[in-house]
This record gives C-alpha cells, structure tokens and sequence, in this order.
C-alpha cells in the first residue's frame, strides 16, 4: 500500500467506526414510517455533520451521518478520460446490481461516483467492524481494478492496432 | 368536485404538487429550530479573525507552535460570517503545516492533558475535516471549468498519454491534504473516536 493511501484509509476507517451508531428512529412526519433520515431529511435535529476525507481533489470520501442512516460517498480516482470512462463502466455495473450488495445506494449523489446508505436495520443484521472492512476493502480494490482495467484495455488496444495494421506493413 | 373553486394560472400548471407543505406548518419538524441545540454563540467578525490571525503568526514567529496551535483552538469562530470562518481556517491550516511531524505526537498530549485540552482537540478535528472539506469543495469548481477544455482535445480517445497528466497541478493540494490526513491520526490516537463522535453531534459548526 503506497504511503498516502494509508493514513486516507486509515482516517476513513476511524471516521466510520464513530459514525456507525445508529438506532431505530421512525420518522416524525408520517405515522408508522420508518424511513432514513439522512434522505428524506424531514428533521434537521437528527441529521449530524458531514465529514469529508480528503487524500487530494480528485479522491475523497463525504460522510453523511443522521440517527437512524448513514451515507458514505466515494469519489474514485479518475486521473485521465479511460478512467473516467472505465470508473463509469464500473460504478453502473455495480449499482445495476445493488439489491444484491444491500448496503450500495442505486445512485450516487452529485460530485460523488459511488453511494452507500447504511440504515440501522443493516447494522441490526450485519456485523459493524465487517462492514467498516467492507467498505475500505472496496475502497482499496477499486483502485487497483481501475488501473488493471486501463493496462488491460492499452494492451489489447495496441494488439488491435498492431493486427489491423500489419496487412500495410 | 374540486378542491380549488377558483382557477389561476398558478393552480392550473402541477407546480404547487411540489411545494413542501410540511414547511409551511409551524409545529411540523421540519422547521425545528436547530439553533436551540447549543448555547448562544458570540459573534465573531472578520476583524477579529484576523487580530487572532495576527497573533498566531507572531507566536509562531518567536518559536512558540504549541501556544499558537492552543491560541487559534481556544477561539474557534462557531457564529461568524463566511469571509471569518475562512480567515480562521487558514489560521489554522498554516499552524499545522508548520509542526513538523516528530512533534505533532507529544504536542497532542500535552494539550490533551491540559486544562479543556479535549475540547480543543475537538476543535481540532472540527477544522481538519473543515479543512479537507473546503480545499475539496474550491477545487470542485476549477475541475468543473477545466472539463469543457478537456473534451476538447483532439483526441477524445483518451488513449494519448502525453495529455495534461492532473496530479501535477495538485501535488499542492496533495501534499495539504495528507499533512491533514497525519494530523487526523494523530488525534484520532490521542484522543480516541469519541472525538469524530464529538464534531459530528455538535450543532456548534465551525
């Protein structure tokens, strides 16, 4: 792991182990809703401050924690347009898929490439040091996907290029 | 029969649909009055941040960093105009960058162990994850303008590698960031997660 990433994650992990406190809160506005309170935000009281962890202005991380719901949004590291491209590839494969993940939010809020939304129910069921895990796991394989993904592409794409040229030579 | 009697303009377009009528309720929670979650702030002006300022810089001239950092923590600016809160940002920012990394540990805890050290550390993270915040936010808009100029390169392909390379330009912002990022561990270590717990459930905002 390079030297930066280290204490980025490392802030992420502590910043989400405290912000993972969450309890069951029906909401005040609808009679037996339960909803959470960081979307619907029917109550200013309950939704606590955002944190965002920074490692540069291309990667960083907001976390949005309420009572009863937290949202974590990713912004993966996009340092030319293949990417940019392949990040997007990614993202919408995955939230494509999101009944299965059960904690990955179908779309990402604005500024930000990927969404989770952990409510109380998720940490009732789920193991809070696992999901934490989950999530900076998450962090650190997309990262190397990406950049697997962009050598993959450049390599098959000089292959391409090569074959479909030699009939010129 | 309809609810409305009398036909308008506004009521025949579907736009009032959407007006939240929760907010127009008094005793609805939406309208919560957040400011009844901490005690009255005194209001701190642009002036007075940059007196503190002032101060700071001369502390931290004369080789006091300790003084300085507990100086500018002590006075946050929580009730303040935007122009202040950025000053005292800044002030804060620039006493950080200035301790060296060998220090930051044992400085820590000597303000921990002090009189009201937890809160200052509080304070403390309140402004790092400001700090980490803000830079993010300001550069949010400078990539929103270079974007445009990028896919208006030749090759939109994206296969060229010669193209502006974007962590070059933010080796700086970089380079604040993980000073930020090694602060946050450090207080994260002296003064455990009841710290982040602290910032996230104080209404009092920096």
């Amino acid at each position: 792991m390079s030297q930066s990433l280290r204490p980025y994650l490392q802030a992420v992990r502590s910043s989400l182990t405290a912000a993972l406190c969450l309890s069951n809160f029906a909401s005040q506005t609808a009679e037996r809703h339960n909803v959470p309170e960081v979307e619907a935000r029917t109550s200013p009281e309950v939704l606590l401050t955002p944190l965002t962890i920074a490692r540069n202005e291309n990667e960083r991380v907001l976390i949005e924690p309420s009572i009863n719901s937290i949202r974590i949004s990713i912004k993966i590291k996009q340092a030319d347009e293949i990417e940019h491209i392949l990040v997007h590839k990614f993202t919408r494969f995955l939230t494509q898929r999101a009944e299965s993940f059960f904690i990955l939010r179908r779309k990402p809020i604005k500024g930000y490439d990927i969404s989770f939304l952990i409510t109380n129910f998720h940490t009732e069921e789920m193991l809070k040091h696992k999901l934490v895990d989950f999530i900076i796991q998450f962090m650190e394989e997309v990262d190397k996907e990406i950049s697997e993904m962009k050598l993959f592409l450049n390599a098959r794409a000089r292959f391409v290029a090569e074959s479909f040229l030699t009939p010129f030579d | 029969m309809s609810i409305i009697q009398q036909h308008t303009q506004a009521t025949l377009s579907d736009a009032w649909r959407t007006i939240n009528i929760d907010a127009l309720t008094e005793d609805s929670s939406v309208n919560f009055d957040v400011s009844t979650l901490h005690p009255p702030l005194p209001e701190v002006s642009e002036a007075d941040a940059r007196a503190i300022n002032g101060q700071v810089r001369q502390l931290l001239r004369g080789g006091d960093a300790e003084g300085a950092l507990r100086g500018c923590l002590e006075m946050p600016v929580y009730n303040g105009s935007e122009a202040a809160k950025e000053t005292h940002l800044h002030t804060v920012i620039e006493v950080l960058q200035s301790i060296k990394a060998s220090e930051m540990t044992p400085m820590l805890q000597r303000i921990y162990a002090q009189q009201g050290g937890s809160e200052c550390l509080d304070v403390l993270m309140k402004y790092l994850y400001k700090g980490m915040g803000a830079t993010s936010s300001s550069a949010d808009g400078s990539s929103g303008r270079a974007t445009p100029a990028r896919a208006m390169t030749p090759q939109a392909t994206g296969f060229s590698q010669v193209g502006q390379r974007p962590m070059a330009a933010n080796e700086s912002t970089g380079s604040a960031m993980s000073v930020l990022l090694s602060w946050h561990e450090k207080v994260v270590e002296v003064a455990g997660l009841g710290c982040i717990g602290r910032v996230m459930t104080d209404f009092r905002r920096v």
